[in-house]
């Protein structure tokens, strides 16, 4: 089938509508076959935000800036901006410029409201956050921190001129110090050049100690494993007697309290003080009955058999 | 001599005066429209494809070349190379091609038909010359111009994605990325008017050149360099004055 000229350039200008339309909406940012969900805000200060700036949820682009102007009723500035269908841009959600103009980056970060909260409506008002991100702080601040640092420089400049008066003089404390350190550190010069030789023998004696530790340590390589291999399974060992120390000793804490509480025999002796009387008491009987026993042992022995015998 | 240009200025809007007298009785010449437009438009797309997908190649490249800062991020490359190519590449880089390759077709076309008198043959059949031969191609040019510009636009921004993302330069996520941060909206109907303005001076002036052809297959061949040229630097500064008067 031949195509006639009239179809081919139809054609042609078609697809470049549609390339132009869909190719204009990709670069704008908003999605290609939908309708956008369009919200804007209003500033005091844009902070350099143009149109195309990335409009950012938690770190995510989620849409650009369409518009930037200077409302002529509030004469603050009205930022006109669209964001992604899907993200529920709620009410108590609010809007801020952050990035650094310098560098170009600036952008539009939105943070949401509550998820529950109803949905701000199409073309809707989104609240605007107070307060700046690190660098709009650092610049809104900036002149008090001049302030200050030109202080402390002020204050720094006086100690200088202090130090400087002080060593100026001869007969200052400072310039004492300095020279007793001064002849403090000649000596230790001395010193070390004096004690050269013992010095170095003894670095020599500490190096030719580290060099046997080593050899021994590689020599006997296979015998310190091994012995460390025993240790750790002797600290195992260990560990599980320790374990049945401790249930001992938890068992032992039962029968202390049972004790404490006076249940069964051992408690009752240790909490009944009735038993204490009455040994108390048949001791003193003893104690008598002995006692007589001395004064007239013959009222006992004369009914004793076993001692008729002698 | 220093008339000579201010005479032809002249020649020129008397040609474009009687040109847009005939667009009444365009409906008459329609079907040359479609011929035309087929020539200009729908038979120049490859080579205006290859020269845009290659000016934005290069453009990528040297864009990546030149940013050595560790500072600038790599998606600078995208908000540079985008809106060069729709604001200027685009346009201009298809409004060169096309003044060889439209220009100098139309004009020889039109001083052959000049020198061997068939357009004195047509006007004494009882047709409008200018109407039949000139109105069609200014025309086509108008619309097909844009046309191309879109196709230029599409193919090199395109090869610019492909060549930064082959190359390592920039992958395509930060390309794009960076052209959305400082794309605008007017950018591409500003390279619309343009491929619109270009078409039409490319086209009338070459029709000029080649409807006031004189002295025979040396006039033709003078006649065809000339208005290669002289669209080549119409449209320069058509670039220039809509620049300064549009951005």
């Amino acid at each position: 089938m031949r195509i006639s000229n009239e179809l081919k350039v139809g054609l042609t200008i078609i697809t470049a509508t549609v390339i132009f339309i869909l190719g204009v909406r990709y670069f704008e940012d908003l999605p290609l076959f939908a309708t956008t969900y369009d919200l804007s805000a209003e500033f005091d200060n844009a902070g350099g935000l143009i149109p195309g700036n990335t409009v950012r949820v938690n770190g995510v682009n989620v849409g650009s800036v369409n518009e930037v102007y200077i409302s002529t009723e509030t004469g603050k500035v009205e930022v006109k901006f669209h964001v992604d269908r899907n993200i529920s841009v709620t009410e108590g959600a609010y809007a801020k410029v952050s990035g650094i103009d310098a560098l170009g980056a600036v952008r539009l970060d939105l943070y949401l409201g509550p998820l529950d909260a109803p949905r701000i409506p199409e073309g809707g008002r989104v609240a605007v956050g107070d307060g700046n991100d690190i660098f709009g702080d650092i610049t809104a601040r900036a002149p008090e921190m001049l302030e200050r640092v030109s202080s402390v420089l002020d204050g720094l400049d006086t100690v200088l001129l202090e130090t400087g008066t002080m060593l100026s003089q001869p007969e200052s404390d400072f310039r004492s110090t300095l020279r007793s350190v001064n002849g403090s550190v000649t000596e230790l010069q001395s010193l070390l050049a004096a004690e050269r030789n013992r010095i170095s023998a003894i670095l020599q004696n500490v190096e030719e100690a580290t060099g046997s530790l080593k050899t021994l340590t590689s020599e006997n390589g296979p015998a310190v494993s091994k012995l460390v291999e025993d240790l750790s399974v002797t600290i195992a060992t260990l560990d599980r007697e320790l374990v049945g120390l401790g249930q001992a000793s938890r068992s032992l804490n039962v029968l202390l309290d049972k004790i404490n509480n006076g249940e069964g025999t051992l408690g009752l002796l240790v909490n009944d003080p009735s038993m204490y009387h009455k040994m108390d008491s048949t001791l003193d009987g003893i104690n008598m009955l002995v006692l007589d026993f001395k004064t007239n042992p013959g009222k006992y022995l004369g009914e004793m058999k076993l001692v008729d015998l002698f | 001599m220093v008339l000579n240009p201010i005479q032809s200025m002249g020649r020129y809007s008397q040609l474009l005066f009687k040109a847009f007298g005939a667009v009444p009785e365009f409906g008459t010449y329609r079907k040359k429209l479609w011929e035309q437009m087929m020539r200009i438009g729908v038979d120049s797309m490859p080579i205006v494809m290859l020269a845009a997908a290659f000016s934005g190649a290069v453009t990528t490249v040297q864009t990546s070349y030149q940013l050595v800062s560790p500072l600038i991020p790599k998606s600078i490359i995208g908000s540079i190379v985008v809106p060069s190519m729709i604001l200027e590449l685009g346009a201009v880089v298809t409004g060169f091609i096309l003044a060889g390759r439209v220009g100098a077709r139309i004009a020889a076309e039109l001083g052959t038909m000049r020198v061997t008198e068939q357009i004195d043959a047509l006007e004494a059949m009882g047709l409008n010359s200018i109407g039949y031969l000139i109105v069609p191609r200014v025309i086509a040019g108008i619309v097909m111009f844009p046309v191309l510009y879109v196709a230029a636009c599409f193919v090199g921004i395109g090869g610019g994605m492909m060549v930064g993302h082959l190359g390592g330069f920039v992958p395509i996520g930060e390309f794009v990325d960076g052209a959305r941060e400082f794309f605008q909206p007017f950018d591409p109907i500003f390279g619309l008017i343009k491929s619109l303005v270009f078409g039409f001076t490319i086209t009338s002036v070459s029709c000029f050149k080649g409807y006031y052809t004189a002295g025979g297959a040396e006039g033709v061949g003078r006649a065809t360099t000339q208005a290669a040229v002289a669209s080549c630097v119409f449209l320069l500064l058509a670039d220039l004055i809509l620049a300064a008067t549009l951005l």
